[in-house]
């Protein structure tokens, strides 16, 4: 297909309605790379890359030790919290779906994922344990011996089915993809075609999430009740391994996590399919009336971000080290709107800086470390005064700066709407004015 | 002379006011044809019923060389059929460019994966472009659809409906809140388009539908009162006791 490029501009191409555009043909301007037309996705790459290779060089993992591994993973996580943001602004600020669920999307990638990640380690401990008596065990023993290890402090001995597959770790990643995508879909599916929108589809979200954390806090879940899966920051076979080395490779992932899914929410979101995205967003039906299945767009939208939110997940817990119900509780997926609000939605870079500002924020201030605050009868102690904080930070966010942090860049860049000093908009005398034209 | 839209014994009613009673209405291929009556004839439920927004409770709505029915169909599906609507409030898409919002109307495959492989090619460009300077917009392709006035918007609005490229237009009072140059510019476009589609124009005003010069279909109560050219319905007694006052 690579020929002369210049030759496919030459005679006028008469292809028409449905037939599909030689490649060089694709448009004039499209002949630019993808990075090159959206300069904010190269910079967004370049920021990222600058901090992961900071990060590298100060940590204590294979540079000069200057930040602590627990503030690796601080960062670690914080970067997976940026990957679970940006899915949320997808699902919200551009497609107009407010989902408060998608923290149970990224709470079952973290399941699936500690479900290997115990399985695994605990069946190289027993082993060893079993080793040392005379006849070698057989395979019902090492499998016994890991669900007493497991299960012991919920009373059971024997693993749920829902552990099948945790022996294997490939089956176990398809699982992080496959379980939340197929939820998504399943209840997307329910959710579009009968037309629930706005505040109903939050609350339906809000339901699915309560649900399922209600449902996990069960012992007989299987999945250890309200205990949750824990000791995931030991890799199975990696005891050698210090968690200084161990944090860096998370670290790693986690911003090749980011990056990708930056860059391919940017490429989703820029051609048409954003245009329609973005059209569902602002008037449903009237993309209905262009013959756009609007049902069939929100439930591609929804899925693939309920995936992304999962990825997050399974990167995310291996460095907290523990996933519980109380993870899956519906504030969380509040807070992730939060984060995307006071960001500034419906711009990819503005869900990132959001979700980092405030979660960093937010680990500083409930840390202990802010300084508390001496009114004389009554001290501000930040750990309780936080939220507090929070959510006054939220409505004035959303009162005061609808663009969120992110509405900085506009203030230096040309993206704010031109200027004309009230002239009328129109070619027209008695055209709208400008004031006019903002509603 | 097929016709291209058959609306035989349709009645719709709404907590038992009906809104549509045993309408019957046809249009062909090729042809312009205004519909007016008085508020709350039933002119909006019938464009609703068309474009599948209503479900009538009784009577056919078919559509096509193949007669297809249209009752079954989602709205969606029946603007891919070829069914193009224009609101009385003008609908664009305030965030998007002139040339995305009719580059996102262009008579393409709707589906979302091959929207989202989707790139324009030149002939695309070319074809936006032609349909900018029809609509006299082509010095605002690269302004947010927010930005235009009332009128324009007005023509953006007819222009992505040229863009979905349909066998039969609806078009809701198209020249409400014009100045008479833009109305004399819209009744140029709607004449035009209705030589190669069916093109449905719901109006008030009289002086618009007799710039128009085409069959007129007077609604009242939901049932067609009479229909004609301008001249013959408004002479019939009927019509001048329903809009003119007893």
């Amino acid at each position: 297909m690579v020929t002369d490029t210049s030759s496919s501009f030459g005679p006028k191409y008469s292809g028409g309605a449905g037939v599909k555009p030689p490649h060089e043909a694709t448009a004039q301007a499209g002949a630019k790379p993808f990075l090159l037309r959206h300069p904010s996705v190269l910079i967004f790459i370049a920021c990222l890359a600058l901090f992961t290779m900071g990060v590298t060089i100060l940590a204590e993992g294979f540079g000069v030790g200057a930040i602590s591994t627990s503030f690796v993973k601080t960062l670690g996580k914080t970067l997976c919290l940026c990957l679970v943001a940006l899915a949320m602004d997808l699902v919200w600020g551009y497609c107009g779906i407010l989902s408060l669920g998608h923290m149970a999307f990224f709470g079952i990638g973290g399941y699936a994922i500690g479900m290997w990640l115990m399985y695994a380690r605990t069946e190289i401990i027993v082993a060893q344990s079993l080793a040392a008596a005379p006849l070698p065990p057989t395979a019902q023993e090492i499998s016994d011996g890991i669900a007493t290890q497991i299960f012991g402090g919920v009373g059971a001995s024997e693993f749920p089915p829902i552990w099948a597959f945790a022996h294997s770790l490939p089956l176990q990643l398809a699982a992080v993809v496959l379980v939340p995508g197929l939820i998504a879909l399943v209840f997307g599916w329910l959710a579009f075609r009968s037309r629930v929108t706005g505040v109903y589809l939050s609350i339906l979200t809000q339901a699915m999430t309560l649900a399922l954390s209600l449902y996990l806090f069960q012992n007989d879940s299987g999945l250890r009740g309200n205990n949750g899966l824990s000791g995931l920051q030991n890799l199975p076979g990696l005891d050698e391994t210090p968690q200084s080395v161990v944090s860096m490779w998370f670290f790693w992932a986690s911003a090749l996590a980011l990056g990708g899914a930056y860059v391919l929410c940017a490429w989703v979101v820029s051609g048409k399919f954003g245009s329609v995205v973005r059209a569902i967003r602002d008037d449903e039906s009237r993309v209905r009336f262009l013959g756009y299945s609007v049902e069939a767009f929100k439930l591609f939208i929804f899925t693939f971000t309920a995936v992304i939110a999962a990825i997050a997940g399974a990167l995310y817990y291996p460095q907290a080290g523990i996933v519980n119900p109380a993870e899956i509780a519906p504030i969380a997926s509040i807070y992730l709107a939060v984060w995307v609000a006071i960001g500034g939605r419906g711009r990819l870079y503005g869900a990132v800086i959001g979700a980092a500002f405030v979660s960093l924020l937010s680990t500083w201030f409930t840390g202990g470390q802010a300084p508390d605050i001496n009114l004389g009868t009554y001290t501000i102690q930040w750990v309780d005064w936080w939220t507090v904080l929070l959510g006054f930070s939220f409505v004035a966010v959303t009162l005061f700066a609808p663009r969120g942090i992110g509405g900085l860049f506009d203030l230096i860049s040309d993206r704010r709407a031109p200027d004309r000093h009230g002239a009328d908009l129109g070619p027209d005398a008695g055209a709208l004015q400008e004031k006019e034209a903002d509603k | 002379m097929s016709a291209l839209l058959e609306v035989s014994g349709v009645s719709v009613s709404f907590d038992g006011f009906k809104a549509i009673n045993n309408l019957t209405f046809q249009i062909g291929k090729a042809e312009l044809r205004a519909v007016i009556g008085p508020n709350g004839a039933g002119k909006t439920t019938f464009m609703d019923i068309i474009t599948g927004k209503t479900k009538p409770d009784e009577g056919r709505v078919l559509w096509g060389d193949k007669s297809q029915s249209l009752l079954a169909l989602s709205e969606s599906q029946i603007a891919q059929a070829g069914v193009g609507r224009k609101f009385q409030r003008p609908t664009v898409f305030e965030d998007q460019t002139v040339a995305d919002s009719l580059m996102l109307a262009l008579r393409k495959d709707r589906g979302p994966l091959s929207v989202l492989w989707f790139r324009p090619s030149q002939a695309d460009h070319a074809k936006v472009q032609e349909l900018a300077d029809e609509i006299g917009l082509s010095a605002a392709l690269a302004r947010k659809a927010g930005e235009l006035s009332h009128g324009q918007k007005q023509w953006l609005e007819i222009g992505m409906l040229l863009a979905q490229d349909p066998q039969l237009l609806l078009v809701d009072e198209p020249a409400a809140g014009m100045s008479p140059s833009e109305r004399e510019h819209t009744t140029d476009l709607l004449v035009e388009a209705a030589k190669t589609r069916a093109v449905v124009v719901v109006e008030h005003d009289m002086e618009f539908v007799r710039r128009l010069n085409c069959k007129v279909t007077v609604l009242h109560e939901g049932s067609v009162l009479a229909e004609g050219s301008i001249d013959h319905v408004t002479k019939d007694d009927k019509v001048i006791e329903v809009y003119l006052g007893r």
